[in-house]
């Protein structure tokens, strides 16, 4: 039985093939192009690493913010629900989620008996999302994906206190033009985004297994903050970006059997 | 039947004008759900409650700084739009900060004849009921000299009769909200209440009692939702509710200054007719500005688990202080019961909804799964 | 990175207020280990029949603004943010409510922290936030709450008997309330000298009003925010009311020698709002340009006409109480104390600091600011928390800063 999840956020669309209940295939690309076409194009891109073709696709759940866009979709399922079925599959001890997105970042609380029992989310703040640390990554000149590692490495830091995105900017701006090294900076920066994620995260309710999702979960420095702040592991998938794509498969799966 | 109510209220401000012509009387708005309207109704006056609009507020920002209850500025904004030209008075009552603060304002900015500040005590207590009461006859003395004619015993008597038809016949037709398969929709009784604020009160108890007799026979029933409970800090309008049943969930009780917290409990008529408006006014009103959590957090609970609803919505304003600092603790007593809760911070504008049908969307599958 | 966030002070006797509010801080502490009962109390709590009746008060928004200007607020504030308390929430409340619900996750709280609470006391009228925030901590801690209700009389004094009476029923239901608690009885002849110090340093309070409209300006906001501390948490104390004296005759001093707070006081602007306490420093900003903030909005004690004192002290109370009106109620009325104020304190401009979580003030800073420009008075609007040091740009307000003091010097 081939099934196929396909998530179309606002950063990234990703698709994951699921044969007989096991991951062959999945594929991770930037968004840019309209619903339809890009969707299409991802599937097949998955399916290019298969032996199948998109007629073998017996089943496909379409989710995230642009699920309505993918007109072959079969059903419809929103993130919250597949960002826990995808994380519970991975890991099925884990009672929260942390799906950090690029304009939004959420907290899913999953109970005893597998159902998700609340969320939250924060798609008021910009500071805290993928979109804030792009916007950094140009001002610092650090590529995105170099920022986590540099920031661990980094042997001091310096405070970026402002809450909001724009003043934040402006801040960073100032430390840059005060000769502070872009490393301090990095780790004064990533402080202040698990502030803002911390703040939905409701830490006095948060338990453990806790993981954590999305394209800025692969920010290590982002991640640890949050443990010691929490003071409990939060454990990252291989690759963050493709749990509800996973989760969307495996409703799938579960509708087809 | 129903599509009058919704008509009323979307014509409001054209048919308080036609009244006021029609009948020689004044116009007066009010703000919040614990002034006493009888007392306005009796002097032969129209009450009307003011609501805002989710439109961009221009005029407003002249004078408010931005962060602030969103529904507060957006019903002044109306106002110096001269959308509410037609308002012969306000009476503002002490409740929240912020109308408070617009009693000032309104003096400031506006040209309405009358603005009245009305006391209200802040803590149930005895005295509390004996200061409202000699308060409330301060006003109904303000209100004859404003109208030049005194309100007479019989008078309050009546209107304090028509008001608790009101309140019971409300009452009614929001309790068949929660009958399965469902009678009336949720967004369907909330126009009814948002419009028994607007029209005069025996024309809307006229339309109201005709519309129960025949309700349950109606041809076209709303559809089976999952079944939701909405606490909120104020929401003038139905498009919550309208969104809520879009995304195929039902809302089947709540707990808003502009819904339930509006004719809930009555006023005694056989007692003194100003003590018993005081009575009923500070007492039956389960407002966070008055009420202490504990009896607050009860009363809300209670209600939902009467409305056997499967989880609860809350919404606040933003900047909304009582409610700001009651959402921890509700949320808390009501997973704590296992009814799940959705949050969300109220700003009055066109594009909360598209963030509000995702949010709702995946708290219904949820609640499905 | 450790800096000091105090204004600069010019007066000798302010200076002493830091040893009496660390004493006084510590006093509290030690009250608690013998036993006292502890009320956590909102301003405007009544401190004089607390002490008269030997219970130890302890006024949370002002251990907020030392938790603030130890810069130690974002510790706190983020704390009760994890908790539930989001960042519309005023910015002492999420502070103290992170202190007593994530007490683990808040940095280390100045003087040893709080002395526990047997109760709480709360006013219901001068804001909702204060409501809200005690009966959160009530619900939290399970220790009880009394809230203390007075009309909000939006038209300034009033001399209603319903009023009065109103006022007077609460007083006595707070009396009720505390005896219950503590198991005593209360003593009107102790609250009777406690309100006649108490009179008394409202009339000394009222004379230094007076004489800082002298030119220059013999004391100005960064002594005074710190100066107001004994009459707001040791009222009806001779140590307050002697403090007080001493101020006074500084004062006069001050002025018969032509002492000001600069060499040559060049222009005057008075400070609208709270001001932000992690950075008091920025008062003394404008110094080195000549200027001095000599003014603030809320602690000039306007002119009172009390009613002789009642021999019953709880109607004494009640009736200064209606008769006397701290704050301006209305938009109105605080248009027309402001612009009476600049004219009798000789004010060249206004800095208006908008507070958002601070809502009861906040709401009236844009026209407030309209109104003193449209008489053509320079003005500069400063938006950021009181409290909460995350909101606030250094480099920015100093920038806007220097724009409005090269505006005040080019009409000097």
């Amino acid at each position: 039985m081939l099934v196929c999840g396909i998530d179309v956020g606002a950063g990234n669309v990703s698709a994951v093939i699921l044969q007989d209940g096991d991951v062959i295939s999945y594929c991770v690309v930037t968004s840019g192009e309209e619903g339809a076409t890009i969707s299409r194009k991802v599937v097949d891109e998955a399916l290019r690493k298969t032996p199948f073709g998109f007629d073998d696709v017996q089943y496909l759940v379409a989710t995230g913010c642009g699920r309505s866009s993918v007109p072959f979709a079969h059903r419809q399922s929103t993130e919250v629900v597949c960002q826990a079925k995808g994380a519970l599959y991975l890991l099925p001890s884990v009672k929260t989620v942390i799906n950090l997105g690029t304009e939004s970042s959420r907290v899913i609380r999953i109970g005893e008996n597998g159902k998700v029992e609340a969320f939250t989310k924060n798609d008021k703040c910009a500071a805290g999302s993928g979109l804030f640390l792009e916007t950094m990554s140009t001002i610092l000149e650090i590529p995105v994906e170099l920022m986590g590692n540099l920031s661990l490495e980094s042997n001091g830091y310096e405070e970026v206190s402002s809450i909001c995105a724009v003043f934040a900017e402006s801040e960073v701006i100032s430390h840059i033009h005060r000769g502070v090294s872009r490393d301090h900076i990095l780790v004064g920066l990533h402080k202040a985004v698990a502030d803002r994620i911390l703040e939905i995260l409701g830490v006095a309710n948060v338990k453990s297994d806790i993981m954590a999702t999305g394209g800025v979960a692969k920010n290590m420095a982002i991640v640890k903050e949050l443990e010691q702040r929490v003071g409990l592991e939060i454990t990252v998938p291989p690759e963050p970006q493709i749990v509800g794509a996973l989760g969307a498969a495996l409703l799938g799966q579960d509708k087809v059997s | 039947m129903l599509e009058q109510f919704r008509q009323y209220h979307l014509a409001r401000h054209q048919n308080a004008r036609v009244w006021k012509e029609q009948s020689g009387s004044q116009v007066l708005g009010t703000l919040c759900c614990c002034v006493p309207e009888e007392i306005i109704h009796a002097a032969g006056i129209l009450p009307v409650r003011i609501m805002g609009e989710h439109e961009e507020t221009t005029e407003a920002d002249i004078h408010f700084p931005t962060n602030l209850c969103p529904y507060c500025k957006s019903c002044f904004d109306q106002a110096l739009k001269e959308r509410y030209d037609y308002l012969d008075g306000l009476v503002i009552p002490n409740v929240c900060n912020m109308i408070k603060a617009m009693y000032g304002f309104s003096k400031l900015l506006l040209k309405t004849p009358y603005i009245r500040f009305l006391e209200v005590p802040q803590r149930l207590s005895d005295q509390g009921v004996d200061y409202f009461t000699k308060e409330l006859r301060r006003f109904k003395e303000s209100l004859e000299d404003f109208v030049g004619k005194p309100i007479l015993d019989e008078a309050l008597h009546h209107s304090i009769d028509v008001y608790n038809e009101s309140r019971t016949l409300l009452e009614k037709v929001s309790e068949l909200r929660k009958k399965s398969p469902p009678v009336v929709s949720g967004s369907e009784v909330q126009e009814i209440v948002l419009s028994s604020m607007l029209m005069p009160k025996e024309e809307h108890n006229r339309l109201l009692a005709g519309l129960l007799d025949h309700i349950e026979e109606r041809d076209d029933p709303p559809e089976a939702g999952v079944r939701l409970f909405v606490s909120a800090s104020i929401l003038d309008d139905t498009d919550l509710f309208a969104l809520i049943e879009e995304c195929g969930g039902m809302v089947v009780a709540d707990d808003m200054p502009m819904g339930s917290r509006y004719f809930f409990g009555q006023v005694d008529s056989n007692s003194e007719p100003l003590r018993a408006l005081a009575d009923r006014y500070l007492n039956k009103i389960a407002c966070p500005r008055k009420m202490l959590p504990e009896e607050r957090l009860n009363f809300a609970t209670d209600r939902m688990l009467d409305a056997d609803v499967k989880g609860t919505i809350i919404h606040n304003m933003r900047a909304c202080d009582s409610h700001l600092y009651e959402y921890p603790l509700l949320r808390q007593q009501l997973e704590s019961q296992g009814l799940p809760v959705l949050f969300f911070r109220g700003e009055e504008t066109e594009t909360e909804k598209e963030q509000q049908r995702a949010d709702i969307e995946a708290f219904i599958e949820m609640l499905e799964d | 990175m450790v800096q000091s966030t105090s204004a600069r002070k010019s007066l000798r006797t302010t200076l002493e207020v830091p040893t009496l509010r660390k004493s006084y801080y510590a006093q509290t502490l030690d009250d608690s280990k013998k036993g006292k009962k502890v009320a956590w109390c909102s301003n405007n709590i009544p401190s004089e029949i607390l002490d008269a009746m030997d219970i130890t008060s302890v006024f949370l928004e002002n251990y907020a603004t030392v938790i603030a200007s130890k810069r130690l607020a974002s510790g706190f504030c983020a704390a009760g943010e994890t908790v539930g308390f989001s960042q519309d929430v005023c910015g002492y409340a999420r502070m103290l409510m992170g202190y007593v619900l994530a007490r683990d996750k808040v940095p280390e709280p100045p003087y040893g922290g709080l002395a526990e609470p047997d109760f709480l006391l709360v006013n219901s009228y001068s804001c909702d936030s204060r409501l809200g925030w005690f009966a959160a901590m009530s619900r939290t801690l399970n220790v009880p709450l009394h809230v203390h209700d007075a009309p909000y009389q939006p038209e300034g004094p009033s001399h209603s008997a319903a009023d009065a009476e109103y006022i007077e029923r609460e007083l006595r239901s707070l009396v009720a309330f505390l005896e219950e608690q503590t198991g005593t009885k209360f003593e009107p002849d102790k609250l009777r000298a406690r309100r006649a110090i108490s009179r008394q340093t409202s009339d000394i309070m009222y004379e230094i009003s007076q004489l800082r409209k002298a030119v220059p300006s013999p004391m100005g906001s960064a002594d005074m925010f710190t100066a107001v501390w004994p009459s707001m948490y040791l009222a009806g104390t001779s140590e307050c009311e002697e403090f007080y004296n001493r101020l006074l005759a500084e004062l006069k001093e001050r002025i018969d020698g032509q002492i000001g707070i600069v060499p040559e006081e060049k222009f005057r602007i008075m400070w609208s709002g709270i001001p932000f306490w992690y950075d008091m420093r920025l008062i003394n900003y404008v110094e080195d340009f000549g200027g001095i903030v000599a003014l603030e909005s809320f602690y000039r004690t306007r002119e009172r006409r009390l009613p002789p004192q009642d021999d019953d002290p709880i109607k004494d109370m009640a009736l200064s109480s209606v008769r006397q009106r701290a704050f301006p109620s209305t938009i109105i009325a605080s248009i027309d104390d402001i612009l009476e104020a600049v004219k009798e304190y000789s004010i060249d401009g206004v800095i208006l600091s908008y507070n958002p979580s601070c809502r009861m003030l906040y709401v009236s800073q844009t026209e407030l600011q309209k109104a003193l420009e449209d008489q053509g008075i320079p003005t500069l609007g400063l938006e950021c928390d009181m409290a909460d040091e995350r909101t606030y740009s250094e480099g920015q307000v100093k920038t806007r800063l220097d724009a409005f003091v090269e505006r005040l010097l080019a009409k000097a």
